[in-house]
C-alpha cells in the first residue's frame, strides 16, 4: 500500500504535533518508567531511612550482587522452572491437547469445558490462591476426600509440594488463554487440507505433527511470546498462596523483586533486577519473534 | 485402472437421511461425472467414495474389493479437493512427495514420480515456491500432481474447478479430458456445472435430492431425458416447459400442432421444448405465436424471451444477430421431433 497521508495534515505542523500528543505521552510515560528502574538500579536508593534521601551512586555493584549474592540466581532457577512447567509445558501443551480434542465435537460438550476452563481464568487472582491454599493444605479437600479415605496420613501438600502446587495452580488458571488461542488457530485450518492429508496417508498423529502444527507455527509462537512473558512476571497467584516460601521454594523472581525492593526496601538492587528481568524477557521475545518469520 | 461399483448406497446424518440408496457400475476407465444442484448429495458420494465419510448403508467395491471399512489412504484412489487443499508449509514438491514421503517410497522413486507428474503438468519450474506464491490454476494443477503421483487406480475430483475464473475454467477443463486420455485412469467427477458434466464426461449421472435421476452419455440425456428435472437441468439454456392444463385453451388455439400431438397422447401435463430448437418462421406455417418481451444479443447468437400468454417467458435460441423489434409478434415454429412430453410426475412420455 501506498502512503498517502492527507495533504492538509502534512502542511500543518502544528496539526500534526497535536495529533501525536497523545502518542508522545504514552511512550514518554513509557520511556520514563524504564529509564527511571535502569537509572535507580546504578544506585543505593532505599525505601525508608537516610539512603532513601541521600542516596547516591554505586555504579555496578547492584549488578555484581546479582550474581556473587544467593537470591536472584536461585529464583532465576526456580522461575525458569515455573515458566516451562506452568507454561510452556502445562497451558501450552494443555491448551492444544484440550483444542484439539474438542474440535469437531458437539458443541453442548464444547461449551461445557470451554465455560469449565474460563471459570479458572476469569477468577480473580486473590480469590483463586485462596481457594487452592484451601484445597491444598492439611485440613483441606483434597486430603479430606483423597488421602485420608485412602487410609494415608494428612499432607500437607501445599507445604511439603509447594513448588508443583503453585505451578498445577497456574496451570488451571491460565490454559483458558492458550485453549482459545489455539482452537481459534485450529478453526482456521482448512478442513480440506486435513482430509487431503488422509488420503495421503497420515495416521491421526501425522497428521497433528506434519500438517497442522506446521501451518498454526505462528500462532504457536504468538502463544508462547504471551505466556513466557506473562508468566516470567507473575507475581499475586504465588505471592498469595506462599510468599515465596517455604523458605525459598516458590520464590520466583518477581516475588524476589518485590521482596527486595519492598520488605528489604532495597530499591536500587530491588531496579537492578528489574532491569535483569526486563533483559531475560527480551531476549525471550527475540527469540520466539524468529519463530513467527515464515521460512523462506 | 479400476472399476467402481455401488450398492444401495445411503448416508444418514441422523435421522436425516441424505442419500437414500444409490446403484452404479462404474467401468474401469471410464470418466464419470455426478452433476446435481447443491445438497443432492454428490459430494457426500464422492466422500464416501473416497474414506472420507462413513457409509450408512450399501457396498463400495473399487476394483472387485469391498472397501467399507478400508481407510482412505489404502483404496488406492487420489483425491482432488476444490480448495485445492495444498500444504501451505510445504513447497509445490514437497506438497506432491508428501504421500509417497510417508508411504516410505524410497527416495529416487519419489524424486521420478514428482518430476514425471511435473512434466505432465507443465509445472516443472514451480517445484520449489510454496502454494502461496502460485496463482490458482496453478494451484489446481499441483493439487492434481499430488493425485498423480499416487498413481490411484481411482481419481476423485470435487468441484476442482469452481475456484478458478472462467477463462482458466474452460482451459484446465480441457486439460484434465486431455489427463484422462494419458492416463487412462478411471475418475469420478463432481460438479454442478452442467457444461463440465457435458464436456467432460463418458457417461454423466444426474442427481437430485439424494437419488439418481438419470444415467447416461452426455448426448443420450440430453436427446431422451427421463424426467423434467434431467430435462432442466442438462443444458446450455434451460428446457422451455408449458404447462398444458393451465393455458390449454389459450395455447393451443394458438397452435393446431401441439394441439394435435397432446390429443393423441393420454396423460401429457408438460410439453419440454429446447430454446435451440425453435425457429422463426411465416405467420401462416407458425406452430406458435408470441410478442417479444427481451431479446440478449451474443453476436453468434441471441437468446429471445417471448411472451406466450402463459405468464412465462418462452426461451428461444436464435442464430446469428436476428433483427427483432421489441413488443412485435414472433412467429415460431417447432419440429414435432424435438418435443418433449411429460407426464403429471414429470415422467417422460415415450
Amino acid at each position: 500500500m501506498k502512503n498517502q497521508a492527507n495533504p492538509w495534515l502534512t502542511s500543518n505542523l502544528l496539526v500534526l504535533g497535536l495529533g501525536m500528543l497523545p502518542a508522545m505521552l504514552l511512550v514518554g510515560a513509557l520511556l520514563y518508567f524504564t529509564a527511571w528502574a535502569f537509572a535507580f538500579s546504578f544506585t543505593d536508593l532505599a525505601l525508608v531511612g537516610r539512603k532513601a534521601v541521600e542516596w547516591s551512586w554505586v555504579g555496578f555493584e547492584n549488578y555484581e550482587r546479582l550474581f556473587t549474592r544467593r537470591g536472584f540466581l536461585e529464583s532465576l532457577w526456580t522461575t525458569v522452572i515455573f515458566v516451562f512447567f506452568s507454561a510452556i509445558v502445562g497451558q501450552s501443551v494443555l491448551g492444544f491437547l484440550l483444542a484439539a480434542a474438542l474440535r469437531g465435537s458437539a458443541s453442548s460438550i464444547r461449551s461445557v469445558v470451554e465455560v469449565c476452563i474460563m471459570l479458572g481464568w476469569l477468577l480473580p487472582d486473590i480469590v483463586a490462591a485462596f481457594l487452592w491454599s484451601a484445597t491444598t493444605n492439611q485440613t483441606g479437600l483434597i486430603n479430606q476426600l483423597i488421602v485420608v479415605p485412602l487410609g494415608f496420613p494428612p499432607i500437607n501438600l501445599i507445604n511439603d509440594y509447594a513448588l508443583p502446587v503453585v505451578t498445577i495452580a497456574n496451570i488451571w488458571k491460565g490454559t483458558a488463554w492458550s485453549y482459545l488461542l489455539f482452537s481459534a488457530a485450529l478453526d482456521s485450518i482448512s478442513r480440506e487440507v486435513v482430509e487431503a492429508a488422509k488420503v495421503d496417508g497420515a495416521t491421526p498423529f501425522q497428521r497433528i505433527w506434519l500438517v497442522m502444527l506446521p501451518i498454526i507455527r505462528p500462532h504457536i509462537a504468538t502463544n508462547m511470546l504471551f505466556i513466557t512473558i506473562w508468566t516470567f512476571t507473575y507475581f499475586p497467584l504465588i505471592f498469595a498462596m506462599t510468599g515465596g516460601g517455604p523458605g525459598t521454594q516458590t520464590q520466583t523472581l518477581a516475588v524476589y523483586l518485590y521482596l527486595q525492593s519492598f520488605s528489604r526496601g532495597n530499591l536500587g538492587y530491588g531496579s537492578a533486577i528489574s532491569v535483569a528481568m526486563l533483559v531475560i524477557v527480551g531476549v525471550l521475545s527475540l527469540f520466539y519473534l524468529r519463530l513467527l518469520r515464515e521460512p523462506k | 485402472m479400476a472399476e467402481v461399483s455401488l450398492r444401495g448406497i445411503r448416508k444418514s446424518y441422523g435421522n436425516l437421511e441424505v442419500v437414500h440408496g444409490v446403484d452404479l457400475d462404474i467401468a474401469s476407465g471410464e470418466f464419470v461425472v455426478f452433476v446435481g444442484p447443491s445438497g443432492c448429495g454428490k459430494s457426500t458420494l464422492l466422500r464416501m467414495i473416497a474414506g472420507l465419510e462413513p457409509i450408512s448403508g450399501g457396498e463400495i467395491s473399487i476394483g472387485g474389493r469391498v472397501v467399507n471399512d478400508v481407510p482412505s489412504p489404502q483404496r488406492g484412489i487420489a483425491m482432488v479437493f476444490q480448495s485445492y487443499a495444498l500444504y501451505p508449509h510445504m513447497s509445490v514438491y514437497d506438497n506432491m512427495a508428501f504421500g509417497l514421503k510417508l508411504a516410505k517410497t524410497p527416495k529416487e522413486e519419489v524424486d521420478t514420480r514428482v518430476r514425471e507428474a511435473a512434466r505432465i503438468l507443465q509445472i516443472e519450474d514451480y517445484l520449489d515456491r510454496m502454494p502461496k506464491a502460485l496463482s490458482g490454476g496453478q494451484r489446481q494443477r499441483v493439487a492434481i500432481g499430488r493425485a498423480i503421483v499416487r498413481n490411484p487406480q481411482v481419481f476423485l475430483f470435487d468441484e476442482p474447478l469452481s475456484n478458478l475464473d472462467a477463462s482458466l475454467r474452460a482451459q484446465t477443463r480441457i486439460e484434465i479430458a486431455k489427463l484422462h486420455e494419458t492416463l487412462d485412469a478411471t475418475m469420478i467427477y463432481v460438479t454442478h456445472d452442467q457444461v463440465e458434466a457435458m464436456t467432460l464426461a463418458d457417461r454423466i449421472v444426474v442427481l437430485n435430492a439424494g437419488r439418481i435421476e438419470q444415467v447416461g452419455t452426455p448426448l443420450e440425456l440430453y436427446r431422451n431425458p427421463v424426467n423434467t428435472f434431467v430435462a432442466g437441468f442438462i443444458a446450455n439454456q434451460r428446457m422451455n416447459f408449458l404447462d398444458v392444463t393451465l393455458d390449454a385453451n389459450r395455447m393451443l388455439t394458438n397452435s393446431p400442432k401441439l394441439r394435435q400431438l397432446i390429443e393423441g397422447r393420454a396423460g401429457v401435463r408438460t410439453i419440454g421444448i429446447r430454446p435451440e430448437h425453435v425457429t422463426l418462421a411465416s405467420p401462416e406455417r407458425a406452430d406458435l405465436t408470441g410478442t417479444l418481451a427481451v431479446i440478449e444479443q451474443f453476436g453468434e447468437y441471441a437468446l429471445a424471451y417471448v411472451e406466450i400468454g402463459t405468464g412465462d417467458l418462452m426461451t428461444i435460441k436464435l442464430d446469428g444477430a436476428p433483427d427483432l423489434q421489441l413488443h412485435q409478434p414472433i412467429h415460431m415454429a417447432i419440429p414435432s421431433e424435438a418435443l418433449h412430453l411429460f407426464d403429471e410426475a414429470g415422467r417422460a412420455l415415450r
